[in-house]
């Protein structure tokens, strides 16, 4: 599809359809027997607000043929939703209120005129049918959309026809000629005709189809100023039709917005306010801050009150307990060391303690006498008995804890000190103790 | 010394296992039958036409009075005959190693590439059932096989080989089918059989049926095996084997040849990233919702080398080959906690600077002199491993432009500079891991740049 591979996706516009389409789309509402309700409060416009000549925008929202309450209720129900767009709450009132009025005061609700019922929307979807494209699909499709407005192809086709009618020249083939409704491509064509629609209906003396600018080439971004322009001509030309149709009995929910492009000074102080003071600016710093203060109080726990392990300095008896060329494994289950009387590692006979902790990912390797090696059960690295790695994954020797003679003639052990070989800190004293 | 293992339980239940064998032969047999196969038998029976359905019943026949045998002679396991033979078992205790290990695995998975199109006959596959089922069976009656099998642990695994196996099969069965379909220029397969139904009531019906006999399964399951608890954990006590869950077998085995950061932490962060980037870094817009092989030749075999040989591979080395203290047992052999294995592993740095002339022009490793800064020693550090960093390096940054240029130059084009240096790179990660392993069988290589110093190898 050649539409489908534009990137460029007015979310501001586009967003907002899309969800309405999904919400119609629930069969709750469609098959609704209460059908002859008429969910025209899609077609919103552009218009201009005469005072700051920027661009607004107008919802419009439906009225229902007829007074029962089941449609009013709709009817809230719609507005409320069309309200995820922060409104004020006096907007909301406004509305609800205007909504009520509409129930009981008949069509006086939708002053922009293009919010009339379906009956307004068909003979202007036939319109574009004809005009446009005149394709028979596209026309049937339509019809049957003015049938059941409540689809939500109904309501795209009604955009698009309203785009296209308003156009009488629009050459927009991409939109008219793609009539299903079903992806952001189709919601995206049918805006695009609409901006390619409105550009002639406010220049009317030129009469000037105003064919390439907003129907983009499939793939290609449009320019700024082609996006700047399709946007003016959109508001120019709703706003003569607005204009002209803006009933004063009460404009429904009127809200300003403001072009996000231009930062002047005097928005500084909003961006301020926006940031640290709105309420869901504030709710976010709070929970910020209130996440950052659990963070730091589960910090204590690193440092507990009482550690449950034993002590780290033990005795182990005298030196004569270890017969040289053994390894002694009595405080492997207890304390995690072997303790070792070898003259292999530099022809001196030593007596050393070795962490049982191998060097590669921590598994406790087993002494194996007959092989004489000690042997890691997770990966198969294994150390000569003096505690050098020879084969397996295991990087480097084992580690030798402190050993020393303490005062009473005992072999004592210090596990909180360290010594690597590959470090050189074998060569420390502390690291042996030298027998004979 | 192998059949007085055999008990009165386990020949009663491999007589049910035939049992089933039979039942599911003589339904084929009915297949068959409706099917009209016929072959000709060889000039030296007669050359008659033999309908092919004769020869399954005859299969199933034989698999009957198999079924029947283990059910009658269950009362005297020790003088029973239907056990594997010891031939058998003995030579493939022999050739297990993993280097044949990895060779087979590879191997088959070339061939089942390369004959796909014999592989995929309804046939076939159902022989290669039936010969793996068979086999299973026969190694059943060997004690250490039991073993290792019987665990709880080990029965998911054992599931999962036939079910990785069957939708292997599955897939080259459509693509084969839909490749000929593409050749001959006829729809596919997907676009003829395309019978659209609704979600509800069809689709959610049968996932609700599915859920149910799912859930009855695996409650079914936890009642008849149950969870193989041990002892209380100690710091100080590791089981032998130490295994990780099966379904980590696999990095297990890749630690065995890489540094912990490495196989544990870069290696399958770069799994998990490279899968993500799969559709990105494809460019073959074929293939799209069919099956198909032709059409997508390197993204299948690439993805399927990594998946079969290197990660289901492991999964059964791991369980059923790896014993105690990580050493290789064959599926038949007594796992014994003493069995030797000459496993002394060499670093480059040394095959560089100790066993070589190198040795005696420089006496050994280049060692920093006694009180050196931090820097000098660091300097003697990149002296001493300095070839290993070269290679490591030219691994990485010299050979994606040569594979731009030679092999996958086409790559190159279609793909443009960055996405066809992700996929150089993650290919060659891929690879790092048949390359150390093949490395360390062959020359006992440890490391190719080793400094534990700093807890830096590769």
């Amino acid at each position: 599809m050649a539409s489908t591979s534009t990137a460029w996706i007015p979310v501001r516009c586009v967003g907002f359809p899309l969800l309405r389409s999904r919400f119609l789309r629930t069969s709750w509402f469609r098959e609704s027997r209460h059908s002859h309700f008429q969910p025209v409060a899609h077609q919103f416009k552009r218009c201009q607000n005469p005072r700051d000549q920027r661009s607004i925008r107008v919802r419009c929202f439906g009225k229902a043929r007829t007074n029962d309450s089941f449609n009013s209720l709709l009817n809230r129900r719609f507005q409320r939703f069309q309200m995820a767009e922060k409104l004020s709450t006096s907007e909301i009132l406004n509305q609800i209120r205007s909504s009520g009025a509409v129930g009981s005061g008949g069509a006086s609700a939708a002053p922009s005129g293009d919010a009339a019922p379906s009956g307004d929307a068909a003979p202007s979807s036939d319109a574009a049918a004809s005009d446009a494209t005149g394709s028979v699909p596209t026309k049937s499709k339509v019809t049957s959309a003015a049938k059941a407005p409540g689809a939500p192809a109904s309501v795209l086709d009604s955009i698009r026809a309203k785009g296209g009618g308003v156009a009488a020249k629009a050459p927009s083939p991409k939109s008219a000629g793609d009539a299903a409704p079903k992806g952001a491509s189709s919601i995206l064509d049918s805006i695009r005709s609409k901006g390619g629609s409105a550009a002639p209906a406010s220049k009317p003396v030129a009469k000037k189809p105003v064919p390439s600018k907003p129907a983009v080439p499939a793939g290609d971004l449009p320019s700024a100023a082609d996006m700047l322009k399709a946007a003016r001509g959109v508001e120019s030309g709703v706003s003569a039709v607005a204009g002209k149709t803006a009933s004063p009995v009460k404009p429904p929910a009127v809200r300003i917005k403001k072009p996000a492009s231009t930062v002047k000074t005097s928005d500084r102080r909003s961006v301020a306010v926006a940031v640290f003071f709105t309420p869901f600016a504030m709710a976010w710093w709070l929970f910020s801050a209130a996440s950052s203060v659990f963070l730091l109080g589960c910090a204590r726990f690193m440092m507990p009150n009482v550690l449950v392990e034993p002590p780290t300095k033990f005795k182990i008896g005298p030196a004569s307990d270890y017969p040289p060329d053994t390894v002694s494994t009595k405080w492997k289950a207890a304390r995690g060391v072997w303790v070792v009387n070898t003259d292999q590692y530099n022809g001196n006979r030593l007596i050393y303690a070795l962490a049982s902790v191998c060097t590669h990912l921590g598994c406790t390797p087993g002494w194996l006498e007959g092989e004489q090696k000690y042997k890691c059960p997770c990966h198969g690295s294994g150390f000569y008995i003096t505690g050098i790695n020879f084969e397996g994954p295991a990087p480097r020797p084992l580690e030798r804890v402190g050993i020393r003679i303490s005062e009473d003639g005992m072999l004592e052990v210090d596990k909180s000190k360290k010594f690597q070989e590959e470090m050189g800190q074998w060569e420390d004293p502390a690291s042996y103790f030298q027998v004979g | 010394m192998h059949g007085k293992e055999l008990t009165e339980h386990v020949v009663f239940g491999l007589g049910w296992i035939y049992l089933i064998l039979v039942v599911m032969n003589a339904a084929w047999t009915v297949r068959s039958y409706k099917s009209r196969r016929h072959f000709e038998l060889p000039e030296v029976f007669g050359g008659a036409e033999v309908p092919t359905a004769g020869i399954w019943a005859a299969y199933t026949a034989i698999l009957m009075m198999i079924a029947t045998a283990h059910f009658t002679g269950a009362s005297n396991p020790d003088d029973f005959l239907l056990t594997m033979p010891d031939v058998i078992r003995n030579w493939i205790n022999l050739m297990a190693n993993p280097v044949s290990f990895f060779a087979a695995s590879t191997g088959l998975f070339c061939l089942m590439i390369m004959f796909r199109r014999w592989l995929v006959q309804d046939h076939i596959g159902w022989l290669l059932l039936n010969a793996s089922l068979v086999f299973t069976a026969l190694s059943m009656t060997d004690y250490d096989f039991r073993q290792i099998v019987g665990k709880p642990d080990n029965v998911p695994i054992v599931a999962m080989l036939f079910i990785v196996g069957f939708f292997t099969w599955l897939y080259f069965k459509k693509a084969v089918e839909n490749d000929d379909r593409i050749d001959q220029g006829r729809p596919l397969l997907e676009q003829e059989n395309n019978e659209k139904v609704l979600v509800w009531p069809d689709l959610v019906y049968t996932e609700l049926i599915c859920m149910v006999v799912v859930t009855a399964g695996l409650v079914l399951w936890g009642i008849a095996l149950q969870a193989p608890l041990e002892e209380p954990a100690s710091s100080v006590k590791t089981p032998n084997p130490s295994k990780a869950p099966w379904y980590f077998l696999g990095l297990q085995e890749m630690l065995v040849y890489f540094d912990p950061w490495l196989a544990g932490v870069v290696l399958p962060s770069i799994i998990l990233v490279g899968l993500m980037a799969i559709p990105y870094i494809d460019f073959n817009k074929l293939g799209n919702g069919y099956y198909t092989f032709n059409q997508r030749k390197f993204a299948v075999i690439t993805f399927m080398f990594g998946f079969l040989p290197l990660w289901v591979a492991m999964i059964i080395l791991g369980t059923f080959l790896r014993g105690p203290n990580w050493n290789f047992f064959g599926i038949y052999e007594f796992w014994d906690v003493h069995k030797l294995e000459a496993l002394n592993n060499v670093n480059l740095s040394e095959y560089l600077w100790v066993y070589s002339p190198l040795n005696s022009m420089f006496g050994g490793l280049p060692t920093a002199p006694a009180g050196a800064g931090a820097l000098e020693g660091a300097g003697y550090i990149f002296l001493r491993e300095g070839l290993g960093i070269v290679l490591v390096l030219m691994y990485f940054f010299a050979l994606p432009p040569i594979l731009a240029g030679t092999v996958f130059r086409r790559f190159y084009l279609r793909m443009g500079f960055l996405r066809f240096m992700v996929l150089a790179n993650l290919a060659l990660w891929m690879a790092s891991l048949p390359i150390k392993m093949v490395l360390r069988w062959s020359v006992n290589m440890k490391y190719i740049v080793a400094i534990p110093e700093y807890f830096f190898n590769i």
